[in-house]
């Protein structure tokens, strides 16, 4: 490969091609509709630890190869490599697709928005707008290297969100789902949209007569599903190559040792069947696979690619992940949990005598070298003396990553998994968050109300 | 590859024939190289040239949207026919306008070609020098975790069968350091950038100075008792804040009823100290252009004058809505997507007062640097925030320590209203797209949860 010429040991191919479709609906009206084709090629090359990437949607032999020169002689100095003859790696498919997008006309979409918003507008007359987003994609990628690896995958995704937004005078409150899968559009028959519609409404109504949150520390509640953002942001991120290699990470060095209370066991699982973080393979070719990170409070692993794994002498985990042909891959999370554990959701709210109710936990953001994360409770509300009482608004939760595993005292047996977009060095890439229903034994919340 | 005039002609040939009476197509290209620089080796170059091509049509009074990435006779079909089906699915009963052009067009060179000039090499010395340096300041330096120099080359077109024709090239260049600090268990980060058009413009002693005054002064740094009050947000965070709340500015919103500055034209949402312009020619800004994304002409406006609310920012669509003319402020994130409101370069008019000024006014107050997590925990619509903060606690004047661990509560609107001084200070956020900017704001009381 021309990319070896000049220098580097390692050279990668990286070609995409994806169909994109996005409807938006406001109110019963289908506002704007876009459709589009993303076509381009990113070409990698490693000298040791150093990486070259380049990338364009010229993709004519000529302009690649002049390219991959381009990019190699970056590396000039560095040590050649071998490459090696390319092996077809078939992998079964794992996430079958029935219905292919391009087989439906939008009028199919726009019918199931029109459900979705006709249940949340019927909810409840304080429902004053409700705005709907079909997106959905095919995504073709080929990766070819000088390892010899020469693997495809076709990507079908599609997800719809629902916003709900409630107004009382000028007073507004937002509830929100986006349920989504690594599906075509037998999705929608294997889900009745219309719950996730009536479930957007009621939080958004539950919110607008709500009180703003006291602030303080307290143990706090947080629901399963989508609430599995916190580990998400306050551990994930940080368990990501992308920090540990260079050890800015908190949980760098730290393999065998106790990082988490007993109770949590947590994975990254991009194998399984047709779910929104899934894939057969990674962005680097990889095979994905279900990497156990936690055992009962015990760090086993980290989510590694490939670049990073030669500064951490590991393998890829099959975690190499970028949002399209721009972006050089990296370690990313894909469907990433904490597994469930004995508690019911109703014995862990009757053994707390006060504190705060995470039902529905909205996004946030984590700096992985200190751990210092924050996010928003999008439905949250008091329990005192084991019952749930008032909902509150506006309320945040801020901590450290690594002192908020060691404080997680219960863990519930109800895990499930939600949607999410995240956004990291690589780009913004599907991914899953999940956990069962746990409690923490004192997290800060920052509100509106005093204490 | 075909030529993009040759393209033109096909696809609004083949757009007529399908019923499209007008059309247009925006194309967008960039080219940009970045190296990332860690422990004196080039860790990361990054070379990138790509574009696209978005096409919009009108259909019986409908508009539908398609882009591509790749110009060959496929594309051609799939631009046309998308964008139909599209169209057809639409349901908005306003009007779309495909502009013929503004009477006149203001200069605005946003090119230096002797930036285009600075060698690879260059900019390796750059980051190398700027990472050396933030090393040798100070030893608790654990690491410098990113330090990237960067420039690169946009190019917009409008092309359309009204008879508009408009283009524009730009270039800039930026540099980011962020750098792990660290002392005994006690880890701190922070991240400088700037951006310029001329080279020699990018001071990396100097920012790197910045970053490492900032995170070894945050070192030791503890919450407070939670309670109201006076704050001063750092240029930083009151820019977060200005960007996340800008869309309540957008004729958009006021027109969807989510901005709850609906029917506050000419009145007073801020304090006299408060004025907010909206710049699309800042000499400065990476973005600033002649002609907006459907090609009026742009102009500078203030958006709030001394605190009173003087216009919306407006498309053309939103314009004919209220029956005004377009301020230029439609906007495309790319050629991918639909056309939109948002600010080019907003930012609010530096005031007299010093940061020292405004801390030596304070009995007992906070310093907020910068904010985090605003994707989540701010909402656009209410305007309510609640957000992971850090700074400095101020007592008698003086700055006593740095804080960490809490959070800023408050509500954007009555917050402007609560702006006791205006700083010196303006500065500009991390571009992206829009440029929004802010001096530091000493407000009169936010809710400060801690401990």
């Amino acid at each position: 490969m021309a990319a070896l010429d000049a220098g580097g040991d390692f050279a990668e191919l990286f070609v995409e091609d994806k169909h994109n479709s996005h409807l938006n609906m406001i109110s019963g009206r289908v506002e704007t509709g876009t459709s589009g084709r993303d076509f381009g090629a990113g070409i990698r090359i490693f000298g040791g630890y150093n990486s070259v990437y380049a990338y364009t949607n010229h993709t004519d032999r000529d302009n690649l190869v002049k390219l991959a020169r381009e990019a190699g002689a970056a590396l000039a100095g560095a040590k050649g490599g071998k490459v090696q003859d390319l092996q077809v790696h078939s992998k079964a498919n794992a996430h079958p697709i029935s219905i292919y997008p391009e087989s439906k006309d939008k009028r199919f979409r726009v019918g199931l928005m029109r459900q979705a918003n006709e249940t949340a507008m019927g909810f409840d007359p304080l429902i004053e707008q409700v705005r709907i987003r079909f997106i959905d994609e095919n995504q073709k990628v080929l990766i070819a290297n000088t390892e010899g690896v020469f693997a495809q995958d076709n990507r079908v995704r599609t997800r719809m969100s629902i916003e709900a937004i409630a107004a009382r005078g000028s007073e507004k409150q937002s509830g929100f789902y986006g349920p989504g899968a690594h599906m075509g559009l037998e999705f929608y028959d294997k889900i009745d949209i219309r719950e996730y519609a009536r479930e957007a409404a009621r939080s958004a109504v539950t919110m607008i007569n709500a009180e703003p949150c006291p602030s303080g520390q307290f143990p706090v509640i947080i629901d399963n599903e989508f609430g599995g953002v916190i580990f998400h942001e306050a551990c994930g991120h940080s368990l990501e190559a992308t920090s540990v290699a260079k050890k800015t990470s908190v949980f760098a060095d730290k393999l065998g040792e106790r990082i988490a209370s007993e109770l949590v066991t947590a994975y990254d699982d991009g194998t399984i069947a047709n779910a929104w973080g899934s894939a057969n393979i990674d962005d680097e070719g990889t095979p994905t696979q279900r990497t156990l990170l936690i055992d009962k409070g015990i760090l086993k692993g980290y989510m590694v690619d490939k670049l990073n794994g030669r500064r951490m002498d590991m393998p890829s985990t099959g975690s190499g992940r970028r949002q399209s042909y721009k972006f050089a891959p990296t370690s990313r999370m894909s469907n990433t949990f904490i597994d469930g554990g004995a508690s019911t959701p109703q014995e862990i709210i009757e053994n707390t005598e006060y504190g705060i109710y995470a039902r529905y936990m909205g996004g946030g953001s984590v700096n992985p070298a200190t751990g210092d994360f924050n996010f928003a409770v999008k439905e949250g509300y008091i329990v005192k003396d084991g019952k749930i009482q008032e909902p509150v608004r506006g309320a945040t939760l801020i901590g450290r990553g690594s002192e908020i595993l060691k404080k997680i005292d219960m863990v519930g047996n109800n895990l499930a998994l939600g949607q999410g977009m995240c956004g990291s060095a690589s780009g913004s890439i599907p991914a899953n968050v999940g956990q069962p229903m746990i409690r923490v034994s004192e997290i800060t919340v920052g509100g509106r109300k005093g204490k | 590859m075909m030529e993009l005039a040759k393209f033109r002609d096909l696809v609004f040939a083949r757009g007529r024939q399908a019923g499209f009476t007008d059309m247009e197509i925006f194309h967008q290209s960039s080219t940009n190289l970045s190296v990332t620089v860690y422990k004196g080796t080039v860790d990361k170059y990054n070379l990138a040239d790509s574009g696209g091509y978005g096409f919009r049509g009108i259909f019986r009074d409908r508009v539908g949207y398609a882009y591509t990435e790749i110009l060959d006779h496929d594309s051609v079909e799939m631009l046309v026919t998308e964008a139909l089906e599209n169209a057809q699915v639409i349901e908005s009963e306003d009007l779309p306008i495909i502009f013929s052009g503004s009477d006149s067009y203001p200069e605005f060179d946003g090119y230096n070609p002797d930036l285009a000039q600075v060698t690879p090499e260059e900019k390796i010395e750059l980051a190398k020098t700027m990472e050396a340096k933030a090393y040798a300041l100070d030893s608790r330096v654990m690491v410098v975790n990113s330090c990237l120099v960067a420039s690169g080359e946009d190019y917009v077109q409008i092309e359309n069968n009204k008879g508009l024709n408009l283009s524009h090239r730009g270039n800039g260049a930026y540099c980011y350091l962020s750098v792990v600090v660290r002392e005994g268990d006690d880890t701190k980060t922070f991240g400088r950038f700037a951006t310029a058009r001329d080279f020699a413009d990018l001071d990396a002693n100097g920012l790197a100075r910045e970053a490492v005054a900032e995170a070894t002064g945050l070192l030791g740094a503890a919450t407070v008792d939670s309670g109201d009050y006076p704050v001063i947000l750092r240029w930083e965070a009151a820019t977060t804040l200005l960007k996340t709340f800008s869309g309540l500015f957008s004729a958009e919103n006021v027109q969807e009823n989510i901005s709850l500055l609906k029917g506050k034209l000419g009145q007073q949402i801020a304090t006299p100290a408060i004025t907010i312009v909206d710049d699309p020619l800042l000499p400065q800004g990476l973005s600033s252009s002649p002609f907006d994304a459907e090609g009026v002409a742009s102009r500078s406006k203030v958006v709030v004058d001394q605190g009173k609310l003087s216009t919306y920012l407006h498309n053309l669509k939103t314009a004919a809505k209220d029956g005004v003319e377009s301020t230029g402020n439609a906007a495309k994130g790319s050629y991918k997507s639909n056309v939109v409101v948002a600010p080019t370069n907003m930012y609010i008019k530096p005031g007299s007062a010093s940061l020292d000024d405004m801390a030596a006014s304070l009995e007992r107050g906070i310093i907020v640097v910068d904010l985090q997590g605003a994707h989540s925990g701010a909402n656009p619509v209410s305007g309510d925030f609640s957000l992971g903060a850090f700074g400095y606690l101020v007592e008698k004047g003086k700055i006593v320590r740095p804080v960490n661990q809490i959070t800023i509560a408050g509500n954007f609107i009555s917050m402007l209203l609560d702006v006791e001084k205006v700083g010196n200070d303006l500065n500009f956020g991390l571009p992206t797209g829009s440029m929004i900017g802010s001096p530091s704001l000493l407000i009169k009381k936010l809710a400060v949860a801690g401990k």
